[in-house]
């Protein structure tokens, strides 16, 4: 366990003094911030429009940073000749991996922390108290298991390809993955082998639309981030669903990393 | 090949410890679009004994790294084994007992020395004051406790070769494997490192190293390998390598109005002011120089040649490919 924390820590270390993650945070919270004017030009609606734009951009850029941080992981010690010096130690391949990706993670619910708190903030400042409930801290659990799955998707991908097709498969994962209703929509309007075909690759590729649920309707009753949100089993299931998923994924990105040579 | 390569990993009173040893090792690399076939290493056998300082010598491309990293499990094996304190590679109990510098190293930059033996000892499992202690006791055995605040990326090519040492010691191992640790660095550089390898071996540590370097193999090794092309040419102590043949003896004369008749086969060399002559193996040395001494010349020096490390070398690193040792 002192060799899994002792690389996540390194990790974290390393996104923490890394210039181009604080940029992206504070695009993010730039975009955050800026919803309070949009707030102002909208009649009645500011305390939404905060939300619905404050939310935007935590799922964005907690995804850009997933997606970035996760694709350099793995390519980054190879290219910079790092992982010569730490796997003749006496740690295992899939313990540096499970490292690294608990590392990203630790960085993922820092900016997630910190990007959420500034929303919530904003929300204060429009709204007082009031304008902060339990429904927002529900969208930015969901949001965390969002990026749990894409930075493992991430980091599968850079186990055997370069960041710049790692990054391509993982954007393309991301996109059709939260676009599941849709694509099974038009998988059973296509019909045939096509639409079997694509039922099967939505089978295989995460539902990350799950993670986004407001504006879906569930059993009866259509959800919002503004008024009655998902429920304590939603966010359990789900959350079991993203580290369940993600403990495949990982557990195929470490037995293609277990069977590299480091030239 | 010289030596005669023991087995075990616990030998009697008469033969060493063997710590380390590669049985038969060869790796086929296959490159490009067309998947080229390139034999890196085409079958290696050789031990490394408890307490010796082992040079692993060979020029560039001989397949030294590529054998170094299958030793340290960074490569697999196409064929062979390797084997250290009697446990296969890559065992983790075995890699608790190595220490690893690998060739020009790469180390975290943003991380300041005493970050990065902090992790280095993490990974070794040491606990946090043992990796203080040892942190601390490293950084003033290399030679940086004046940098142990600076981040690594602002180190010199010198002061990484010696963080780098530091790291590898860092679990505290009994055998320290170095992958061309004096290459890059100036003359001082290189007589730091090759210090702290005697250090070591002073201390009981078994060191390998590779090089292409001969006067560091010369100043610090107990016995070599010579490896050239993917395989091993030649392995043993230098005595057992190196010919005490004669293979030639330079004079070198105050000379008279009339110099001494040269001998059939010695030459005359570049000198200034004074007279030097090679003299052949086999030549009447002794009767040279009376003849000198006749003529009212002076002796200044007398110098026999023998084979250098660097002759033998040269020898094996040009001979023509033998069967796989």
């Amino acid at each position: 366990m002192r060799r899994i924390a002792a690389v996540a820590r390194n990790t974290f270390r390393e996104a923490a003094r890394n210039k181009i993650l604080y940029s992206l945070l504070f695009f993010a919270l730039g975009l955050i911030i800026s919803a309070l004017a949009l707030g102002q030009l909208s009649v009645h609606e500011d305390r939404r429009m905060i939300r619905d734009v404050g939310l935007f951009g935590v799922d964005l850029f907690s995804v850009l940073i997933a997606i970035f941080v996760g694709v350099n992981l793995l390519y980054k010690e190879l290219a910079l000749k790092t992982v010569y010096t730490i796997l003749p130690k006496p740690i295992a391949r899939w313990e540096f991996v499970f490292g690294k990706w608990l590392g990203v993670m630790a960085t993922l619910v820092a900016q997630i922390a910190i990007m959420g708190l500034v929303l919530a903030l904003t929300l204060m400042a429009q709204g007082g108290a009031d304008a902060v409930d339990a429904a927002l801290g529900k969208a930015l659990w969901l949001l965390l298991m969002n990026v749990t799955i894409v930075t493992s998707v991430a980091m599968f991908f850079s186990s055997f390809s370069s960041p710049f097709l790692s990054g391509l498969f993982a954007l393309g994962v991301f996109v059709v993955g939260r676009s599941i209703p849709d694509v099974r929509a038009l998988a059973q309007r296509m019909g045939g082998a096509g639409g079997q075909l694509l039922n099967g690759a939505c089978t295989l590729l995460p539902n990350l639309h799950l993670f986004t649920p407001s504006g879906s309707a569930l059993g009866a009753q259509t959800v919002s981030v503004h008024g009655a949100f998902v429920g304590a089993s939603y966010l359990g299931w789900t959350t079991a669903y993203a580290i369940g998923y993600s403990a495949v994924v990982l557990a195929c990105a470490m037995l293609i990393f277990r069977r590299r040579d480091f030239v | 090949m010289t030596d005669g390569e023991s087995g075990g990993a616990v030998s009697g009173a008469s033969e060493p410890e063997v710590v380390l040893r590669a049985d038969d090792l060869a790796k086929t690399f296959h490159l490009g679009f067309f998947r080229k076939r390139v034999d890196a290493v085409r079958g290696v056998s050789f031990s490394v004994h408890r307490g010796e300082i082992f040079g692993f010598l060979g020029p560039n491309g001989a397949g030294k790294t590529t054998t170094l990293k299958m030793l340290m499990g960074l490569i697999f094996p196409s064929r062979g084994r390797a084997q250290i304190l009697g446990r296969p590679v890559p065992d983790r109990q075995a890699k608790r007992r190595i220490g690893y510098l690998p060739e020009t190293p790469y180390f975290y930059e943003y991380l300041t020395p005493e970050e990065f033996l902090d992790f280095a000892g993490a990974l070794c499992d040491l606990p946090a004051a043992e990796r203080r202690k040892r942190a601390d006791a490293l950084l003033a055995r290399v030679g940086l406790e004046h940098a142990r605040g600076r981040p690594l990326r602002k180190f010199s090519k010198g002061m990484l070769q010696r963080i780098g040492i530091a790291q590898a010691l860092m679990g505290d191992p009994e055998v320290i494997v170095l992958d061309e640790p004096m290459t890059g660095l100036d003359p001082l550089g290189r007589k730091d490192i090759r210090d702290l390898i005697l250090e070591l071996g002073r201390a009981g540590k078994t060191v390998m190293f590779s090089t292409h370097i001969l006067p560091d193999v010369e100043m610090t090794c107990d016995r070599v390998a010579i490896v050239a092309g993917g395989r091993l040419r030649s392995v043993g102590t230098l005595a057992s390598l190196l010919s005490p043949r004669v293979l030639s003896t330079e004079v070198v004369l105050r000379p008279s109005a009339t110099p001494p008749p040269l001998p059939a086969g010695g030459r005359r060399l570049p000198s200034d002011g004074a007279l030097a002559v090679e003299l052949p193996a086999g030549a009447d040395v002794d009767g040279y120089l009376r003849a000198a001494l006749d003529t009212g010349a002076a002796v200044v020096s007398v110098t026999p040649r023998r084979e250098s490390l660097e002759d033998v070398f040269v020898r094996e690193a040009a001979a023509p490919e033998g069967p796989a040792s």
